[in-house]
């Protein structure tokens, strides 16, 4: 018989209270787990998308700030930039849905060159570029949505004051879901100026994908000098540092994170001291049989402290399995915010999850584990013998 | 059971002029004083006397689990008075079985599982310690009920199980505090024809603190303590 094998079924003695240690731990281990997940699935978003060198301009002032759709030909004309396209965001609803997927104004006869990984049909994309309200859009997008080319996509504007009446042209593949869709940018420009509104002439963002990596800051510094002296200076950076920028907006999620993870690691060390003490202590004289047929104080406390790691490393892999089940199913039902598949973001973070939770296991085992090492038998026993 | 332990001539038991006090506060409480006494290997004791006259002490002391506060005490060969916990855990585990009023089986664990507990301290393989195992569970009659836990023996059966796991590292003293006082008449019978066997056939020493007078004519001798101090020693048949 082993010390694990004595572990097990003291572990299987109250059920009650082991399987309640261990929810307890789950479901918080699974709180840590979906946070850590969205940290993890920012710089696996951010290191994927330094493969393929693309910049983004935008206004200094930010997304508030007019970027004229004349800097996309000054931009497109830069050395070091092999393709640029104005992309700007239009955020409207489809049928009943507020903005259920994400939609691009951009250039259809440069996007695919900025997204060079993006593959479409040579007579889609030919479709696309000779109609005006034509759009293209993800292949996960459209097989969820069951669109079929040639479809009507109705788009009702939320923050511009013009609708889109579009028509599927094509669908492309990418390595990752998008969940986006993309129309010809001058068809709202033409709609925006025939309604008198405003917006007109804003490219919103310029996407644009450099010759090679090393250029990227030579570039970035290039074209902000440039339009340094306009009337509307830019703030170019990689599309990660872009991504991060949103990341950034909604404060320091990091260390929010991390606070929030140490009051969780905090408390649950608590909830497992209890845990532990209680039930060390309805084993006294258990503990002192085990001392008195000769048990070393170190094979007592290993045990006690294997007890308490294992119950809460079981909790931690529960969490933790409730946790990607979670972001797994958030990716799968809403890719805009979750935009990669948990196998995608694997990484030490999981395993740092269960080995904090096998670290709570161990500090809240020290002193139940220390006071049964340093048991008297005699006491233990109740003088018994 | 094998016979690992040759009878060289010297007391199995040798305890000498040994006191026991304890501490509480500043009040010194005198529990033993000036006991002397010897077991030879095949020996068998009975330790009787009202409660608080030192009896468990007495035992505590000779089975290595507490220390005196003067005199000494010599166990299997081994000067218990001045060694470590950690040699005296490995020393037990080596030289002493232990039988409990309350049995004390951890519940978690089946009967087979409970006698094995001692064995895994020791060398022994896998299949040596079934063998220890099934040895000691057939001793007291009980290899049927191998696999069954704790909460599913009668008290008699639970107090067997016990006893298969004080012999089943076999070890040359075996020391049980009430281990009747616990259960019925024809249990506590049958437990202690099983302790008189182990001493006459396996030769065991055991010594074993009891408050009923016909537990402890079954043994070869008695010794009555009170207040501490050791008063009558008989023989049996001599009571």
């Amino acid at each position: 018989m082993h010390t694990l094998f004595y572990i097990w079924r003291n572990l299987k003695r109250n059920k009650l209270r082991s399987a309640l240690t261990i929810l307890s731990v789950g479901f918080s281990l699974a709180l840590m787990t979906v946070l850590n997940g969205y940290t993890a699935m920012q710089d696996a978003w951010g290191a994927e998308s330094e493969k393929y060198h693309r910049i983004v301009v935008l206004n200094i002032q930010g997304f508030s700030g007019m970027l004229p759709i004349a800097y996309v030909d000054r931009v497109r004309g830069t050395e070091g930039i092999r393709a640029a396209t104005p992309y700007a965001w239009y955020g409207g609803n489809y049928k009943d849905e507020q903005m259920p997927f994400a939609q691009f104004g951009c250039d259809p006869k440069a996007a695919f060159g900025v997204w060079d990984e993006f593959s479409i049909d040579p007579k889609q994309l030919e479709e696309w570029q000779k109609t005006r309200n034509g759009c293209v859009v993800d292949r996960r997008l459209a097989d969820k949505r069951g669109w079929k080319i040639g479809e009507r996509i109705p788009l009702k504007g939320t923050f511009y004051q013009f609708d889109l009446d579009l028509v599927l042209c094509g669908v492309w593949d990418s390595p990752k879901n998008t969940d986006s869709l993309w129309f010809n940018w001058l068809y709202l420009d033409e709609g925006l100026r025939e309604k008198n509104a405003q917006g007109t002439g804003n490219a919103g963002t310029i996407f644009a994908q450099v010759t090679s990596s090393d250029a990227t800051a030579k570039v970035c510094q290039t074209l902000d000098e440039r339009f340094a002296s306009s009337d509307n200076p830019t703030r170019t950076q990689t599309e990660s540092a872009f991504f991060q920028m949103f990341a950034d907006m909604a404060g320091n999620v990091r260390a929010y994170i991390f606070y929030i993870g140490l009051a969780v690691v905090f408390s649950l060390t608590l909830v497992a001291a209890t845990s532990m003490a209680v039930s060390m202590r309805e084993r006294t004289s258990e503990i002192a049989v085990l001392k008195a047929i000769g048990f070393s104080r170190r094979r007592v406390l290993v045990t006690i402290l294997g007890e308490a790691s294992s119950i809460t490393f079981l909790g931690g892999c529960l969490g933790v399995a409730l946790g990607c089940s979670f972001l797994e199913l958030a990716h799968r039902a809403a890719s805009q915010i979750v935009p990669l598949s948990v196998s995608e973001m694997l990484g030490p973070w999981l395993a740092y999850l269960l080995a904090s939770a096998a670290g709570i296991g161990l500090v809240s085992g020290i002193v139940p584990a220390v006071r049964a090492a340093q048991l008297s038998v005699i006491d233990g026993l109740r003088r018994v013998v | 059971m094998s016979e690992a332990h040759l009878d060289n001539g010297e007391p199995v038991v040798a305890v000498h002029d040994v006191c026991k006090e304890f501490y509480r506060d500043a009040i010194t409480i005198p529990v033993l004083s000036g006991i002397n006494l010897e077991l030879k290997r095949g020996d068998y004791l009975a330790l009787m006397g009202p409660s608080g006259s030192g009896k468990s002490t007495l035992l505590n002391l000779v089975a290595g689990l507490d220390r005196p506060t003067s005199g000494t005490v010599t166990v299997c060969g081994q000067s218990l008075e001045s060694t470590s916990e950690s040699k005296l855990a490995r020393w037990r585990s080596r030289h002493i079985g232990f039988i409990f009023q309350l049995y004390n089986l951890i519940p978690v664990l089946t009967a087979f599982e409970n006698v094995e507990l001692p064995l895994t301290l020791t060398s022994l393989s896998r299949r040596e310690r079934r063998e220890h195992v099934e040895a000691a569970l057939q001793v007291v009659g009980l290899s049927d009920r191998s696999h069954h836990y704790p909460r599913q023996l009668s008290g008699g059966q639970e107090q067997r199980v016990s006893i298969a796991r004080a012999i089943a590292t076999d070890p040359t003293l075996i020391v049980a505090d009430e281990p009747t006082g616990d259960l019925d008449a024809k249990s506590a019978g049958e437990i202690l024809d099983l302790m008189e066997r182990l001493n006459r056939e396996f030769h065991k020493t055991i010594i074993m603190v009891t408050h009923d007078p016909d537990a402890a004519v079954r043994a070869k001798q008695i010794v009555h303590l009170q207040k501490g101090v050791l008063v009558e020693k008989t023989h049996a048949g001599q009571e």
